[in-house]
């Protein structure tokens, strides 16, 4: 190579380390799985895509201590409910040691606006009288001494009654004031999260939080921290994958060093072979971070998976190079079937940008970039850094032994019909489960955890998981309204259909009924004098009740209480996840506890159309996930027909036509073919390793195609394509032995892809020998 | 009078072995319950029973009917021929310990007491005196002592005072309830006995255990 050929090296080198830093600097990575999620159409998909991975219950963290004494370890609960209290990435933190919320003291006359227990019975004289009566025996109890303090002020003991109300509805059990699991040997904790479930960088920063705080809260004991929950799973799941794919891909690059060192017999090759595809990815990068707000990580996997057929670009030059042409002239001979591969496949991504979905118009954009980068670089810019003299596949003995072996072989035109009769077969015979519509499938909960899981769940009494009511109105206050509409029907639901449920309207009554019960009051002349004569029948002081006519006065007159006035308060943190707005109408969650009969709940729902929506969290994400991949195909069947069109304008012969695609389309169905028999379920990754394969075919059979049927050029020709298959098959045998589904997903698919499309182009497109 | 004499006499441990008793354990009692809040104390009569099972039962019948239940920590409360209520200490820890106070006492299981409260033991010959200060600032906050009179294996009264004056003596024993009743059967209902008649009483309730001892 030139002095100039170095120094274009160093450039094109120094300009990637560039680019590198300026993604670092733009890239922004999201775990919002709505960026993935085509456009709602019910509203039980729009509420889904809304609050998939938001719900409060999904946001919940479940911790237990264990392994130590029950008061060593009630300290440590207490001081960690303390630590994660004060951080700013949790929400509420519960240990059973904290009081319930309660209304703050400034607020306190707002309790009989608030309260329930008038509704019925009225503060009249019949009232007060037998709500005396029963003080008079509260105060010959042993509680006495505990209500003393507030019976001038509360006489009917509406902050108890509120406070029981705002109670959890079924607690674990208490040991030195902090919740425990039945058998006393694990202290339980509930935390709420602020980052969604489905953020695992956000879970991730709050699992650390949480560790650190253990860490503070155990100082020299030897008891450990359980950690479960949706969120948890998420981190876990992502910490997984990463480290699997970062142990592959270490072994990936070293394979691919070796493979491409040994086929063209000198260190430079491996580094020149990574180069347009380093450009490509960096150029896809950066045209993604600055055209969109944030990329997500699916988006990076999808994409780097399909501009792996960019790293077989380079391939063909170097196994083309011959000692007496310029690498330049090489690369001009090369350059038709590559820009027909790359123009084909770039094109029908297109099909991708248009889809509506964010991620996959990432995708898209991403891959289209890489590939053009790629493909560009290895014709415009690769020929001035190879060394000009190399390896000649030519005049290898042993690739020539090959190919005259390969030339004797019979032609399989059989496989024509065969392959896809054998498919159909397949397909008759095994119609069950031929797609996965299981979010949850993509990415399995080890079983140990799930059952950790479900056990502190029992043991916590936690907000159901699935199932969901969602209200909504075109204000704060008429969602409100619509809860307390709905609040009959709920409780004669309970606990029959549902154990119990919880609403904002609980905490914070319509303004409507805030006035309703403000109006029914007795002003303070006749509460007075109901009073008076109450009292005497009592054994009270007279006059004790100042303090309760006081508030009942200010109740009177107060403006109803608001969101606002609640802020600051613990109130205003539960609201805060059960009662939001979302382009422009308001929402409220009604948390279900204990669904026995979901029908009954979603007829209940279904009774009252646009008040209130029943959500099944899991079947709203199984049609979604179906809506999606219907979505996707409609993009494949557009970007297939591109593809055709692009390769008959290239081609201009039938006969070429069907030759170069027969290879891509048959693997397709020998793929679906093998997976269907071995029952596996079709999932969004294997779709894209699908594509990834008719890609790689698409290539082969256009370089096998090319190729003349001259022995020399044959041999150069078969020499490249098993540098790519090899390199290929190398890399995606891998992901297949890992143990994330997602990867293995990824890895089978693409595996079988390389090997099918490998052996059908060579056998049914290339032209024998003359 | 009761001799001064210094806390734990002897050990606590032994003292208990002399109230220990088998449940089931049934007292009546009469509990005068003085307080700021109230024209004139509050009188009420009814027995205290501890089961074989662990629970506390308080079973009021004058002046009105009012069963408590304790099982636990679950309390239920039925008055009259209302339906019962239930509710859980758990969210009161201070009324649990009050309530396990009670229970201990009857029982004669006086060592777990300590670690609530600061136990004292005074004695003179077969009458005692325990007293029990809470250990929790926030117990303390509504409860400022507890004192058992006694005599032999029996607790004789009960008198929990409050850190404002407030108060409740629990009469457990016959003749000093007998005596109690005595003084304000001839006068009208009103002239029930003073508050300082029935501390004096309370304090004394030991002798009436032992007559020999006037």
């Amino acid at each position: 190579m030139s002095r100039r050929g170095w120094l274009l090296l160093a450039a094109w080198i120094a300009l990637l380390a560039l680019g590198v830093m300026w993604v670092q600097g733009h890239l922004r990575i999201s775990g919002d799985l709505r960026l993935f999620m085509p456009a709602p159409k019910t509203e039980g998909q729009r509420l889904l895509v809304q609050n998939i991975g938001e719900s409060p219950a999904s946001r919940l963290l479940l911790l237990a201590i264990e392994g130590d004494a029950t008061s060593r370890l009630a300290a440590m609960s207490s001081q960690l409910a303390a630590g994660l209290g004060a951080r700013a990435e949790f929400g509420f933190v519960a240990n059973g040691g904290q009081a319930p919320p309660a209304i703050p003291d400034s607020l306190l006359p707002y309790r009989y606006l608030i309260t329930d227990s008038f509704d019925a019975r009225p503060l009249d004289a019949a009232r007060l009288g037998s709500e005396l009566e029963d003080r008079a025996a509260d105060m010959a109890s042993p509680a006495a001494g505990f209500l003393e303090e507030w019976l001038p002020r509360d006489p009917t003991l509406e902050i108890l009654h509120l406070a029981s109300r705002w109670q959890p509805r079924a607690e674990p059990h208490h040991i030195d004031d902090v919740w425990f699991s039945a058998d006393g040997k694990r202290a339980l904790l509930l935390v709420e999260t602020h980052a969604a479930a489905f953020d695992p960088d956000g879970q991730g920063a709050a699992l650390a939080v949480i560790q650190e705080e253990f860490a503070r809260a155990r100082r020299d004991s030897q008891a450990k921290l359980t950690v479960s929950g949706t969120g948890y799973f998420s981190s876990v799941i992502r910490d997984r994958t990463q480290t699997e794919a970062t142990w592959i891909g270490i072994a990936d690059t070293l394979g691919m060093i070796l493979l491409v060192w040994f086929a063209y017999r000198r260190p430079i090759f491996p580094v020149l072979g990574a180069l347009p595809l380093a450009t490509g990815a960096l150029a896809g990068l950066a045209l993604v971070s600055a055209l969109f707000d944030s990329v997500h990580g699916i988006t990076l996997a999808f994409g780097f998976t399909l501009i792996g057929v960019a790293q077989d670009y380079p391939m063909h030059l170097f196994s083309h190079l011959e000692p007496h042409e310029s690498p330049l002239s090489t690369a001009r001979r090369v350059w038709p079937p590559l820009a027909t591969g790359v123009a084909s496949t770039s094109i029908a991504y297109l099909a991708f940008l248009v889809s509506g979905v964010i991620g996959l118009a990432q995708v898209a954009c991403l891959t289209i970039t890489g590939l053009l980068g790629a493909g560009l670089t290895t014709r415009y810019l690769l020929p001035y850094v190879v060394p000009n003299r190399s390896f000649d596949p030519a005049g290898s003995a042993v690739l020539a032994r090959l190919n005259r072996r390969i030339e004797a072989l019979p032609r399989p035109w059989l496989l024509f019909a065969l392959i896809p009769l054998a498919a159909a077969a397949i397909f008759f015979l095994r119609p069950e489960g031929f797609w996965q519509n299981n979010l949850s499938r993509l990415t399995p909960v080890p079983a140990a955890l799930l059952r950790t899981d479900m056990e502190l769940r029992r043991e916590m009494a936690t907000p159901d998981l699935r199932y969901l009511l969602v209200a909504s109105g075109d204000s704060e206050d008429a969602v409100l309204a619509n809860l307390e509409g709905l609040d009959a029907e709920l409780t004669r639901a309970t606990p029959g259909v549902i154990g119990s449920f919880e609403h904002a309207a609980q905490y914070l009554p319509s303004a409507a009924l805030q006035r309703k019960r403000q109006a029914a009051l007795p002003d303070a002349a006749s509460l007075q004098a109901m009073l008076a004569h109450a009292a005497a029948q009592s054994p009270f002081e007279d006059g004790l009740f100042e303090p309760f006519v006081r508030d009942v006065e200010r109740a009177k007159t107060l403006p109803p209480l608001t969101r606002a006035d609640l802020r600051d308060t613990p109130l205003a943190l539960r609201l805060g996840s059960e009662l939001f707005a979302r382009d422009g109408r308001w929402y409220a969650l009604i948390s279900l506890y204990d669904v026995h009969d979901p029908a009954a709940v979603s007829a209940l729902a279904n009774a009252h159309p646009g008040v209130v929506t029943f959500l099944d969290l899991k079947a709203a994400s199984e049609q979604l996930v179906a809506a999606q991949r219907a979505h996707i195909i409609l993009c494949l069947e557009i970007a297939t027909v591109l593809l055709c069109i692009v390769i008959a304008l290239a081609l201009r012969k039938v006969s070429r036509v069907l030759r170069v695609l027969a290879p891509m389309i048959l693997t397709t169905l020998v793929i679906l073919a093998v997976l269907r028999a071995c029952d596996v379920s079709l999932n969004l990754f294997h779709l894209v390793s699908l594509v990834l394969a008719a890609g790689l075919g698409l290539d082969y059979a256009l370089f096998f195609e090319h190729a003349s049927p001259e022995p020399g050029e044959q041999q150069r020709t078969l020499h490249a394509l098993l540098v790519c298959s090899a390199t290929t098959l190398w890399v995606f045998a891998l992901l297949a032995l890992s143990t994330v589904p997602i990867l293995q997903a990824i890895g089978v698919t693409v595996s079988l892809g390389v090997v099918s499309n490998f052996f059908l182009a060579l056998l049914l497109t290339r032209e024998r020998a003359r | 009078m009761l001799a001064t004499g210094p806390a734990f006499s002897r050990g606590l441990e032994e003292f208990e072995l002399q109230l220990r008793r088998t449940p089931p354990v049934t007292t009546p009692f009469v509990e005068y319950r003085f307080s700021h809040l109230l024209k004139k104390p509050l009188r009420s009569s009814g027995t205290l029973e501890y089961r074989a099972d662990g629970a506390l039962i308080r079973n009021v019948d004058s002046p009105y009917r009012e069963l408590t239940e304790v099982s636990g920590d679950q309390v239920r409360i039925t008055r009259g021929s209302k339906s019962p209520r239930t509710l859980s200490l758990q969210r009161a820890p201070q009324l649990r310990v009050l309530l396990g106070s009670f229970r201990a006492l009857l029982e004669g299981h006086l060592v777990p007491l300590q670690q609530d409260f600061d136990v004292a033991l005074a004695e003179d010959a077969a009458r005692w005196t325990l007293t029990l200060k809470p250990r929790d600032a926030q117990l303390a906050k509504h409860l400022a002592s507890i004192e058992v009179f006694g005599s032999g294996d029996r607790p004789g009264c009960l008198r929990a005072m409050e850190p404002d004056g407030d108060g409740a003596l629990t009469l457990m024993d016959k003749a000093s309830m007998d005596s109690a009743s005595t003084r304000t059967a001839p006068a009208a209902a009103a002239a029930s006995p003073t508050r300082e008649q029935l501390e004096r009483l309370c304090r004394g309730s030991a002798r009436h255990a032992e007559p020999t001892n006037k």
